[in-house]
């Protein structure tokens, strides 16, 4: 590519300006990427570090647990992407036409779980879950119910974490919603009326058609925070019963602080950032498409 | 054009600014974190003659005041802030600053791998030793042999030496050990008409494996549901490592050694299966709280404060605590008494936690030296020292001024006669500890059957165990 020295000296200025940005990103993004990888080659003790190679990578992959948690990992991305766009498509298209005070209303409602800390939520779970202790295995077992252990059940651990996550992380995308379905020029909406549409048909045809950028920001954005679910693991269950519930984020996160082995950590921190680079260029491709 | 230049200029300024300001706050920081030159000091103040040095000092909770946690405002780091302006009014050396954390426990591996790592670790730990001994392993603690003398050698028992030796260097400096026990809610046996059973307030009641069961079956049919709904026999837990010794306990039982002479597991074996299956046994009989495998250790001491357990764990700093909860009205106050783990040959099981101070090795001369001196000062300062009555001290001196206040302290030392090394002294035991409790839970789900657990525990332990002595620092030696 050639440098065409007059363009560069019309832009330099513009350069300037993020230079300071660029920086800080260069040094606190892009560098540690790089360090990871280098770190995913090496053993690390506290004493030495040695070169092994791919051996941390096959290390892995041997590993029952990561295979178990990279699985995990899949089903939570899937299952909460899923949930939190059908149930944030299906709220905001019944409401976002209607009354104002009334869509902040539920706006409102929703989005007080996203404000709340995951740490907080968690431990309220916890509270609500807790076989021995707590409130709703007691309410059972006043009722004389069969008892259930929610986070304890290997079948059932995986449900609970992902209806816990979306309760907490569906708000934001129902704003987003909102935002963008008050957006379609209404007359959009009475030339349909006029063609005798029905409100399915406004809602399949129009709507989501039109808010398709938005959707695909919020699976991009849930994509990756999934990808990182951890706290809810960490605080909930501990990744138990036998590892059910274990995540990539939650695995990493043993290795590297519990176990430390931060040449494993690396090679799964490497393995997380390939995963998402896979699922989001696809999303990011046909965001960025020119219609 | 002139306004384009002018701009140039502004964003390098910028750029100079933010880089300047960078290297400016780096180098401060170090400023901070490493003991200050001696040039330094005495250049710039000429009234201080002692060079400043700032240490940090990490535990986990232990007791609360600094002898007593009937003190006002007795909290877990009294004792150590008094130590250190104790100490810091007589040292000569230097003028010390101790700046003391308490760190939950289910976080000392996390916090101590993150500040290893980036070369910030704590200069002093207080904790049990057990918990510690993998950092000695690593290389990242300095040996205390030179501040151990005579005195101290003669005063403290041989046994603990040993638990804080590894190769041949001491790594830590004994200071009280914790007996871990059972521990049983008196009224409710009483209720469930149990009296037989109980043992006196200052004894540790030893029962056969055959009366455990029979309490646990009585407290499970008669204990009064108006008196105290919610109630289960005993706690059980396997949510993770914490309180894992007391797990640990139960599957020697039936008589399973543990570990070999060569440091293997070998759990693996017919008395570790039986061990395993009396568990899962006692479990599914309704004996226990519901959903072991997702109760921690904490929820099931809440538990048991709460009178919903008949039988629980606990060790004596815990045992203290909670009568002192109590006694404050923090707790619903009954009589809590305490027992020994049962076995099946009638003899019970019993541990102990020496908890000391180790010294981080920061690469610092003086920082290092100065911990040295302040682990030794409050170690052996014939005062401070009567702290360790808050869990049974290693000072035998101690312990024997102190038997007539506390008549328990005979009782714990009539038990040491059955103890067993839970750890085995062997390397990666912290990792190791990771390796138990998913197992455990597996067992209370039904995903393994009691021989596959105790099994799949051997199999993975032993390999955790090997490749940590690869890493060992003592080892290599």
């Amino acid at each position: 590519m050639k440098v065409n020295p007059y363009a560069l000296k019309r832009n330099i200025t513009g350069y300037l300006f993020i230079a300071p940005q660029l920086f800080f990103f260069i040094v606190f993004l892009v560098y540690p990427i790089f360090e990871g990888i280098r770190l995913s080659l090496f053993k690390i003790s506290y004493q030495e570090t040695t070169f092994v190679g791919l051996d941390n990578y096959k290390a892995l992959f041997s590993d029952p647990v990561f295979v178990k948690s990279t699985i995990n990992t899949v089903i939570f991305v899937v299952a909460i992407v899923a949930l939190t766009v059908i149930f944030a498509i299906f709220v905001s298209s019944a409401i976002f036409d209607k009354n104002a005070k009334y869509v902040s209303f539920i706006r409102g409602s929703y989005y007080i779980p996203v404000m709340v800390s995951m740490v907080v939520m968690s431990m309220i779970w916890s509270f609500l879950l807790n076989p021995a202790n707590g409130l709703i295995p007691y309410v059972m077992r006043e009722l004389e119910m069969p008892a259930v252990n929610f986070l304890g059940n290997k079948d059932l651990v995986l449900p609970v974490i992902i209806f816990v996550t979306f309760a907490t992380n569906v708000g934001q995308a129902i704003i987003l919603y909102i935002a963008s379905m008050i957006g379609v020029p209404r007359e959009l909406f009475e030339a349909a009326e006029i063609d005798g549409a029905s409100r399915k048909d406004v809602i399949f045809k129009i709507l989501i058609p039109l808010v398709k950028p938005t959707t695909l920001y919020i699976i991009i954005i849930n994509i990756i925070a999934v990808l990182k679910i951890f706290v809810v693991i960490q605080l909930l269950t501990g990744g138990g019963p036998n590892n059910a519930s274990t995540t990539l984020m939650y695995f990493l996160y043993n290795n590297a602080f519990k176990y430390n082995q931060l040449g494993i950590a690396s090679a799964v921190g490497v393995i997380m950032f390939v995963i998402a680079l896979f699922l989001a260029i696809p999303q990011l491709r046909s965001m960025l498409k020119k219609e | 054009m002139l306004r384009k230049r002018l701009l140039i200029v502004l964003g390098f300024a910028l750029v100079l600014f933010i880089l300047g300001a960078c290297s400016e706050e780096g180098s401060s920081s170090e400023g901070t974190t490493d003991s200050t030159e001696p040039s330094d000091t005495t250049e710039s103040s000429e009234e201080s003659s002692k060079e400043k040095v700032e240490i940090s000092l990490w535990l986990t909770p232990q007791w609360k005041g600094v002898l007593d946690s009937s003190e006002d405002g007795a909290d877990y780091d009294s004792f150590f802030n008094h130590a250190a302006e104790k100490f810091a009014a007589q040292y000569e050396e230097y003028d010390v600053t101790v700046n003391v954390e308490v760190i939950a426990a289910e976080q000392r591996d996390e916090m101590l791998n993150v500040n290893l790592n980036g070369g910030t670790p704590p200069d002093i730990f207080y904790e049990s030793v057990f918990a510690m001994g993998d950092y000695a392993h690593r290389g990242a603690l300095v040996p205390l042999n030179d501040i151990v003398d005579d005195e101290a050698k003669s005063d403290i028992a041989s046994n603990y030496w040993d638990t804080v030796t590894f190769g041949d260097d001491i790594y830590f400096y004994p200071f009280s050990h914790m007996p871990g026990t059972l521990v049983y809610n008196s009224d409710m046996f009483k209720d469930a008409g149990l009296e037989d059973y109980v043992g006196g307030e200052e004894e540790i009641k030893t029962w056969e494996l055959d009366e455990f069961e029979t309490i646990l079956n009585t407290l499970k049919e008669d204990v009064p549901t108006d008196k105290y709904s919610n109630a289960y026999p005993m706690g059980l837990y396997a949510l993770n490592n914490q309180g894992d010794t007391w797990n640990l306990a139960y599957l020697r039982m039936f008589g399973n050694e543990f570990f070999d002479e060569n440091g293997q597991i070998i759990l693996g074996d017919e008395n570790g299966a039986e061990a395993a299956a009396w568990l899962k046994d006692i479990y599914d009989s309704g004996l226990t709280n519901p959903g072991a495998e997702s109760v921690s250790s904490n929820d099931v001491n809440a538990m048991f404060q709460n009178q919903q357990l008949g039988i629980s764990f606990t060790n004596s700093v815990l045992y203290n605590n909670t009568l002192a909860a109590m006694e404050s009205g923090d707790a619903p106050e009954f009589d809590a008494r305490l027992a020994n783990i049962p076995s099946e040959s009638g003899d019970p099981l019993t541990f102990t936690y020496v908890t000391g101070s180790a010294v981080f090795d920061t690469g610092d001369e003086t920082r290092i030296k100065v911990s040295k001196d302040f682990v030794k000062f409050y170690s052996s300062d014939p005062e401070l020292v009567k702290a360790s009555k808050n869990g049974v001290p290693v000072r035998s001196s101690v312990a024997e001024e102190f038997k007539d206040e506390n008549p328990l302290f005979a009782a714990y030392d009539e038990n040491a006669q059955y103890m067993f090394s839970f750890t085995g002294n062997v390397p990666g035991y912290n990792e190791l500890r990771q390796v138990l409790y998913p197992e455990l839970q597996a067992l209370y789900t039904g995903g393994k059957t009691p021989e596959q657990v105790v099994e799949d525990y051997q199999a993975k332990g032993n390999e955790v165990i090997e490749s940590s002595k690869e890493d060992s620092v003592i080892y290599s030696e």
